[in-house]
């Protein structure tokens, strides 16, 4: 199933139709949400403002978990996008399947390793960005041969298996729904109406689970994000 | 332009497409939504912590005043039993006063009119004093004017006598 996407080529680089029209529309949607909660902003918060603001808190409160010390609002600001756009992408897929001509056309980005190696090589980018920004040089590397200097191969392989686990597990999670929808749903339309009888329920409860995964997984994605950044930032 | 994707090959142009399209999503949001609604957040968690100041001075002011307002209020009860005190005793007193300046008054009229009856008894015993002795004169002078009979000197007498008793009664 992983072939079958529209690609083209331009300017030597391959690039992904689905892929590019699925991550487009999230971004229209989170900010069509975004946008939509946070007018009319006033001191005492009604309606849309308190979601928006809940939401923050949400994230912050992740934030908060693991520095001690009062971070930027830029890096709150990182976490709550990050969680707002994966939390979206999780769920898009499971709203929105299309295909046409046998090839699909919209499904969760996140359901594509490609895009979750994407985000997982930017937070640990991120973070040795961050850790060589915030403590300098000479502890960043200090931070390799510790607590001792025959740590340093095991230190190396972690941040390659950091980067491979953060992306491959949100993938994982959300392909496999995915995959599993779309098996039950050629299921129910295989021997006729006894089949759908059967199907629904187990579609909707895998629908439902999904949701809960999807959900799971963004937060798991932002909490190792901030795990792995404040790691550099903060130290061991 | 479309070609149908060999399998599982590296789609770079997406990787590249994503950051972008993440960091525009990022800028806007940043612009629209998180900078005004964390603004608000922060403009209200000062708020909150100013009305705090605030309620617990308001407080320690009402307290203040409240207690004040107790003991004045305890002064002006203090004073209204005084003063009904001191009214009480002057209304005790004045009462005595009258009564004494009355038992006074009556005692004195009671004597004046002690006094006033002797003074008349006196003055009468007098005026008949005044009268026999009146009378005695002019017994002699009749009985030496008209040299009487024994008769006429018992009807003398007895008409003296008789003005006597008049006289008295």
């Amino acid at each position: 199933m992983g072939g079958n996407a529209y690609t083209f080529k331009l300017f030597g680089l391959t690039f992904n139709f689905t892929n590019m029209l699925s991550g487009l529309i999230v971004c229209v949607i989170v900010f069509a949400v975004m946008y939509g909660l946070s007018r009319h902003i006033t001191m005492k918060p009604t309606g849309g403002q308190n979601v928006l603001e809940w939401l923050i808190e949400f994230t912050n409160g992740i934030v908060r978990a693991q520095f001690n010390q009062e971070t930027s609002g830029f890096f709150s600001f990182f976490i709550f996008i990050l969680f707002v756009f994966i939390f979206v992408a999780n769920q898009f897929g499971l709203i929105f399947q299309m295909g046409w001509n046998g090839h699909e056309l919209l499904r969760s980005p996140t359901a594509d390793p490609v895009v979750t190696l994407t985000f997982s090589m930017t937070t640990i980018l991120l973070s040795h960005f961050l850790g060589i920004a915030q403590r300098g040089f000479k502890n960043y590397f200090k931070g390799f041969v510790s607590p001792m200097p025959g740590m340093l191969p095991i230190n190396l392989i972690e941040e390659f298996t950091n980067f491979i686990t953060l992306g491959l597990r949100i993938f994982g999670n959300i392909y496999s729904g995915e995959l599993l929808l779309k098996l039950i749903a050629g299921m129910a339309f295989s021997h006729g109406i006894a089949t759908m009888i059967v199907s629904l329920p187990l579609e909707i409860a895998w629908q439902g689970f999904s949701v809960f995964i999807g959900a799971i997984q963004a937060y798991v994605f932002v909490t190792l994000t901030t795990v792995y950044i404040s790691q550099k930032v903060v130290g061991e | 332009m479309f070609v149908l994707a060999e399998s599982n090959q590296l789609y770079v142009g997406d990787m590249l497409f994503y950051i972008v399209s993440f960091i525009i999503l990022a800028a806007l949001v940043w612009h629209f939504a998180w900078k005004p609604v964390t603004q608000m957040m922060q403009k209200r968690a000062t708020k909150v912590a100013n009305d705090i100041d605030t309620a617990a001075q308001k407080r320690a002011d009402a307290e203040k005043l409240a207690k004040q307002r107790q003991d004045e209020l305890a002064g002006s009860k203090q004073e209204a039993t005084k003063i009904v005190a001191d009214a009480k005793k002057t209304g005790e007193d004045q009462r005595n006063k009258i009564v004494e300046a009355a038992q006074a008054d009556a005692a004195n009229v009671k004597q004046q009119a002690a006094q006033d009856a002797e003074q008349a008894r006196k003055d009468a015993l007098q005026g008949a004093k005044n009268d026999v002795a009146n009378l005695s004169v002019e017994i002699a002078s009749k009985l030496i004017h008209k040299q009487l009979s024994a008769d006429d000197q018992q009807a003398l007498i007895d008409s003296y006598i008789e003005g006597l008793v008049k006289h008295e009664s």
